[in-house]
């Protein structure tokens, strides 16, 4: 089943226009690398799907992608389950947020998505105090509280060294094998993409072109 | 060049301010030995009434205390919409900016003297000046200290769904915290010093006391409500830093 669908997709920033004709489609439990040198517009390509830019072209998701931001995005003073819970916010009203009245279930779920990325037990820990593989795994955890049968990630493991890399590659495969997620993740390292991913993608100057 | 003409374009304005202020020091130079003869006979400094001055001090303290904290509820939602990545109405960025400067730019003391006509004499009409002079103060100060903080935690909460003005309440609040409880501390400090004067135009408080020491020239006085104004301005200094110290 295609849980992404991507028809002539193009993207612009500032008025130049990054993303060009791009066609692809991912399936459930599909592990997709998007490789290409830095600057081919990965990044743009993905905020696109993730409709946090504005795109020309059919795209057709099942539902709201969820994103595991390049630098993990978290707010540094909150805690790792707060931090988490805000993938939920598009569930829960602005008084509630606002008040931190989280509901039960949400509590529960963000307490889950910490364990299935290996954080049980760190939820109280502020995120400024967790080391870079643990805050790259609160970004994923984050990701998986919004529910999404998608799971866009942007250079998940640039920052990290090879073993905690080798991890967070380990953890979004299964994702897309155990949780049947639709992945798709940018990477600017060829071998490791073609070691891990179902499928590589390989963007340049904007456009897709066969491997 | 350029420096020579910054250098010209200061002196320039320099002589404009002499042109007006009119500065002489030959009338300071004849003043002197008077101001040193009031110091003179100041001493020693007249406390009698302890409890009276030290209840003056009390409602300075409160009403500059009081007023901070209305200023702060004033000015939450203010800075809110006046910082970009919080505001969720657009079309009231300018405005609500233009409303805080024209709040900063009348000081506390002018916002005291037209609420003393308003509601009457005493610190109730101080704490209203304070209020919304500060307002303006802190809508500014807590808006830039918003449109710094980092934008990514609030794209990631608004790419999973979250409104504006949600994203700001979980985030972007928390987030600058340090900077936002800073500012109240700052601004609080500065009220407790600027509300010394508000019992000038009757708006109570410790100034009260003081013109009427000088009006009655009675230095002896003056001097112990000025040691009493510098131990008071001291010590929340000292307070107001260690708050800080724990905040950040």
């Amino acid at each position: 089943m295609l849980a992404i669908s991507v028809q002539g997709l193009g993207a612009s920033l500032g008025g130049r226009v990054v993303v060009r004709d791009v066609s692809f489609d991912v399936a459930a439990g599909e592990m997709v690398a998007l490789i290409g040198p830095s600057g081919a517009g990965k990044t743009t390509l993905l905020r696109a799907i993730a409709r946090l830019l504005p795109s020309s072209g059919k795209l057709v998701a099942q539902g709201q992608p969820a994103l595991v931001f390049q630098q993990h995005a978290l707010a540094s003073r909150l805690t790792a389950r707060d931090n988490v819970l805000v993938g939920g916010l598009g569930r829960i009203g602005f008084w509630r947020a606002a008040l931190r009245l989280w509901p039960r279930a949400d509590m529960a779920l963000a307490e889950a998505s910490l364990a299935r990325v290996g954080l049980a037990g760190l939820g109280e820990r502020r995120a400024d105090r967790l080391s870079g593989g643990q805050r790259q795994r609160v970004a994923i955890a984050r990701a998986l509280h919004q529910q999404s049968r998608i799971l866009l990630a942007d250079e998940p493991v640039a920052s990290l060294d090879p073993a905690l890399a080798e991890d967070v590659r380990s953890l979004l495969q299964d994702l897309a094998r155990r949780d049947r997620l639709a992945v798709l993740v940018s990477l600017h390292q060829h071998d490791l993409a073609a070691r891990f991913a179902d499928r590589l993608l390989c963007l340049e100057d904007g456009c897709l072109r066969q491997l | 060049m350029r420096w020579a003409a910054w250098i010209i374009g200061f002196i320039a304005v320099q002589a404009a301010c002499i042109w007006v202020v009119q500065p002489d020091l030959g009338r300071l130079w004849v003043g002197l030995p008077r101001l040193a003869g009031w110091i003179a006979g100041g001493f020693p400094p007249d406390f009698s009434g302890f409890g009276d001055l030290a209840a003056r001090a009390a409602e300075t303290l409160a009403l500059a205390t009081l007023g901070t904290t209305l200023a702060g509820v004033l000015a939450l939602p203010l800075a809110l919409m006046a910082a970009r990545p919080a505001n969720p109405y657009p079309a009231l960025y300018h405005p609500i900016r233009t409303l805080l400067d024209a709040l900063r730019g009348i000081d506390g003391f002018v916002f005291a003297l037209i609420f003393v006509a308003a509601v009457g004499l005493g610190p109730f009409a101080g704490m209203l000046g304070v209020a919304l002079h500060s307002a303006g103060s802190l809508g500014k100060l807590w808006s830039e200290a918003l449109e710094a903080a980092d934008p990514s935690p609030m794209e990631a909460a608004r790419s999973a769904g979250a409104g504006r003005a949600q994203a700001a309440a979980v985030i972007l609040l928390p987030e600058t915290l340090p900077q936002t409880a800073s500012a109240a501390l700052y601004v609080w400090e500065f009220n407790i010093r600027a509300s010394t004067v508000l019992g000038l135009v009757g708006a109570g408080g410790i100034g009260q006391e003081l013109k009427n020491a000088v009006d009655l020239l009675d230095f002896s006085r003056v001097l112990a409500i000025l040691a009493l104004i510098v131990a008071m301005t001291l010590t929340v200094d000292r307070l107001s830093s260690a708050l800080r110290a724990r905040l950040l």
